[in-house]
């Protein structure tokens, strides 16, 4: 019953010629001559199977699933993307419903950065960083297995949830600068894209594809509960102008994904505020931009790697950041505490003013530190410090 | 005598025993399990019979595709051939939390027999846990059954179980296309077999003429439909049999003898101890004597063990093995004896490495390239330098690290030459604590 003949669909591969199947070798030569003819003159099923094949290759929806859209829309291919499109909403609800109370343990944590406290200036030279506002996010998006968690689908979508959150995370004033995202919200939000490769724009789809349909998109293409466990934003673009000694700058690390730097199955994602008086004169300056970029990888880097809870803690645990040797730094300062190594480096880059009056250095204010699948009461604590 | 030396020298070979149990692990629980089954009935022991070459199968697909129904399908058509005992569903999927759901997470070992194999079978829980298994040796797939459903057809996840397969060595699989009763047009089972064999050719398996069988694992497990029941899962296993090739077994792999210890014997010559890892080696037999800086080549003039002289030793005979010609001070624990040009010595390889987590007694903290723990494969101890591969530009990040836990390929380059080859396996250990355990994937540089 099963080992009907492979008619034009299997030659339209050049891959595919005899099979394993017993009943092949004749089936072949028998319809040697049919399957020629169907090019031309294709009975409706066949036409249906080669459009339900194309309908996959452009959507990675179901067989089941495709072959509906097509039912539904006589064959048509453009109507059968926007039946889908239709549907998604229902049956993404439905299998939702389905797969519900099943547990996602795996899946990513990702990191949208949009800008790290650097921006180029107008005034200067192109290419010359001066300081500017922050903008970035972290989230965690969970599924079942890690299969699914290592896919591009999967992996496209979380970067552009994470993207989202960054893109529309609001300057508010509030006592912490990590600002949790309402997941309700984050879930309503129209879905921003990540900009496809560097200088792209930024995607906005239509204002009907929000943070929720496309987790149900990828949920019924993959057939996984996918869940959004966790976001949140760090957004600031006022202190700069009214403190011009200080910089706020933000960095992040994600460990554990080969080849994409912005996700991985932990996570941090650190603000540090440079303030002096020379800040002005020193930002701009490459040198001093390759050291700030190689402390900032360094921190980053070490709040992952250790089980870094927070940033300072008198009693001199070593899940204070500050109380850690500091061992992601390369070279000398890596011998010393995360503290001293600050205060040096800090001396060697000049930030420390000459008038005993005034203060500088560099210090690390607050992080997030995540693990897919952690307990979110276990979820790592970002202490805030006033600057 | 030799045998007293032997006996001294418990300590020392708990290094290579617990590798090699590591490697036979997956047949160790298959012992443990038909003992324990059979100890109830009958107060003692089944014997394991040897009769059959032994093979370690796995099955791969997505979560609702019907892995779990597959083994349990499969065991109950064998055990009607009286080559298995059934394994119902809810002792397949044995972690208590799991199987209300229906999901396998921990990997949990079936076997059945066909009229020409032995099977050991796992159902493969997810990427990671599967490479963890299969470096510190727990779970290993010989070969392995993809299983699609005929209702989905291939999803875009099947192409990170090929890549899983891909990387853990598996060169041939057979698929299963499942629930095949719930689609009615025979032209969308074709294209699931064509999208599949397309799938499998991108990721250089042989597209062509993997075998596919369709069926429904549900009709074989409930005991109806036998046309896609009971008979595709015979078809099935006889695809399996036919179609995945056997690793070859440890006596018929050249001869290695791992040396333990060495002595000289007054009168007789020098004596080298050790485990014979494989093969079989003949009174009088050419072998040459492998890394550590030597390669030597002499004849065994005499094999004894338990005070006795014999013609013949082979895999896991604990033997001493006189030498012709050799002085003692040529040779040392950690070199190999093996047949000649089996094996060769290497410098520098590409290692998966798995780096225990802190509760598993391993680091607490992450390490950085250039990190040099001591590496001690079979009886050898030799301080390695790892570093980070090139990335597919060809760059290396140097600021890379590696936490407890991680699962990472690495450039290990040894202080010392040795024997090793792909497939090798060894632990990484630090201050006397081990602190990863990993598989040569490929030999970059031999002695």
């Amino acid at each position: 019953m099963f080992s009907l003949p492979r008619t034009f669909c299997r030659r339209s591969l050049p891959s595919s010629s005899s099979s394993s199947s017993s009943s092949t070798t004749t089936t072949t030569l028998t319809h040697a001559s049919s399957s020629l003819r169907l090019y031309s003159t294709p009975k409706a099923g066949s036409s249906t199977i080669k459009l339900v094949a194309e309908l996959r290759k452009r959507t990675e929806v179901s067989i089941t699933k495709a072959k509906e859209a097509l039912t539904a829309s006589n064959n048509d291919i453009d109507a059968a993307l926007d039946w889908l499109q239709k549907d998604l909403v229902a049956s993404g609800a439905k299998k939702a419903l389905k797969l519900e109370g099943r547990a996602t343990k795996q899946g990513v944590v990702a990191v949208a950065m949009l800008s790290n406290g650097t921006s180029a200036s107008a005034s200067l030279p192109s290419g010359k960083a001066v300081g500017g506002g922050v903008r970035a996010a972290m989230i965690e998006l969970n599924c079942e297995t890690d299969f699914v968690a290592r896919n591009s689908l999967f992996a496209r979508l979380a970067a552009d949830i994470a993207h989202t959150a960054a893109f529309l995370g609001d300057d508010v004033r509030s006592d912490s600068f990590f600002r949790p995202w309402t997941l309700d919200t984050l879930y309503e939000a129209p879905l921003i894209s990540a900009p496809e490769g560097p200088g792209a724009l930024p995607g906005m789809g239509s204002p009907d594809v929000t943070v929720r349909s496309s987790i149900q998109d990828a949920l019924v293409k993959l057939g996984e509960k996918i869940q959004l466990r966790r976001a949140t934003a760090v957004v600031e673009n006022s202190l700069m102008a009214k403190q011009p000694d200080l910089n706020l700058r933000m960095t992040a690390y994600m460990h554990g994904a080969e080849g994409n730097p912005t996700q991985g199955r932990i996570g941090a994602l650190a603000l540090l505020a440079l303030k002096s008086p020379r800040l002005k004169q020193l930002l701009p300056e490459e040198s001093f931009q390759k050291e700030l970029g190689k402390l900032e990888r360094s921190l980053a880097r070490q709040i992952v790697g250790m089980e870094t809870r927070s940033v300072k803690d008198e009693a001199g645990g070593e899940t204070a950041l500050y109380n850690q040797p500091f061992i992601m730094y390369p070279g000398e300062l890596g011998q010393s505490t995360v503290r001293d190594a600050l205060t040096k480096w800090s001396e060697n880059q000049g930030l420390m003013p000459e008038d005993e009056d005034d203060t500088g250095g560099v210090e690390v204010l607050q992080f997030a530190r995540w693990t897919v699948g952690e307990g979110l009461e276990e979820e790592a604590q970002a202490q805030a410090e006033q600057v | 005598m030799i045998h007293n030396l032997l006996s001294c020298q418990a300590v020392g070979r708990a290094l290579s025993a617990s590798k090699s149990s590591l490697v036979h692990s997956s047949r160790a629980s298959l012992w443990k399990q038909s003992a324990a089954a059979s100890f109830a009935r009958r107060g003692y022991a089944e014997v394991f019979k040897r009769d059959k070459p032994h093979m370690n199968i796995g099955t791969i697909g997505h979560v609702d595709h019907g892995k779990t129904t597959l083994t349990a399908a499969i065991t109950k058509v064998l055990a009607d051939a009286g080559g298995a005992k059934f394994t119902d569903y809810s002792q397949i999927d044995r972690a208590p939390e799991e199987k209300a759901r229906g999901i396998t997470i921990n990997s949990s070992h079936v076997e059945y027999e066909t009229s020409t194999r032995h099977y050991g079978h796992i159902d493969c829980p997810g990427h990671a846990d599967y490479i963890k298994n299969m470096i510190t040796g727990a779970a290993q797939m010989d070969g392995a059954i993809i299983v699609v459903s005929a209702t989905d057809g291939q999803m875009p996840q099947t192409r990170e179980h090929l890549l899983l397969a891909r990387q853990v060595g598996i060169k041939r699989l057979v698929v299963f296309i499942n629930k095949v009763d719930q689609i009615s047009d025979p032209e969308m089972l074709e294209l699931v077999d064509m999208e599949i064999r397309d799938l499998l050719s991108t990721y250089s398996f042989d597209g062509e003429n993997t075998p596919i069988v369709m069926g429904s694992a549900l009709a074989a497990l409930e005991a109806r439909d036998p046309e896609i029941g009971k008979n595709k899962i015979l078809e099935l296993v006889q695809a399996c049999d036919d179609w995945l090739e056997l690793p070859a077994r440890d006596l018929e792999k050249p001869f290695l003898l791992a040396i333990e210890d060495v002595f000289s014997i007054s009168g007789r010559g020098t004596v080298a101890t050790g485990r014979v890892e494989r093969g079989v080696a003949l009174k009088g037999a050419e072998v040459e004597i492998i890394g550590l800086g030597s390669t030597l080549k002499t004849t065994v003039t005499g094999i004894e063990m338990f005070h006795k002289e014999l013609d013949r030793a082979e895999a896991g005979d604990n033997m001493g093995c006189l030498l012709r010609g050799v002085r003692r001070e040529q040779l040392r624990r950690g070199q190999v004896i093996v047949a000649p040009g089996s094996i060769k010595a290497v410098k520098k390889v590409l290692a998966q490495i798995y780096v225990l987590t802190k509760d598993e007694g391993g680091r607490y903290h992450p390490f950085t390239s250039n990190y040099r723990p001591q590496m001690f494969l079979r009886t050898a101890d030799i301080t390695v330098a790892l570093t980070f591969p090139p990335d597919a530009d060809g760059k290396i990040d140097e600021e890379r690290m590696v936490m407890p836990g991680d699962n990472v390929e690495m450039v290990a380059e040894l202080v010392h030459d040795v024997a090793a080859e792909i497939g090798s396996r060894f632990t990484l250990r630090e201050g006397g604590k081990t602190i990863g355990t990993g598989i040569i994937t490929k030999i970059i540089e031999n002695a």
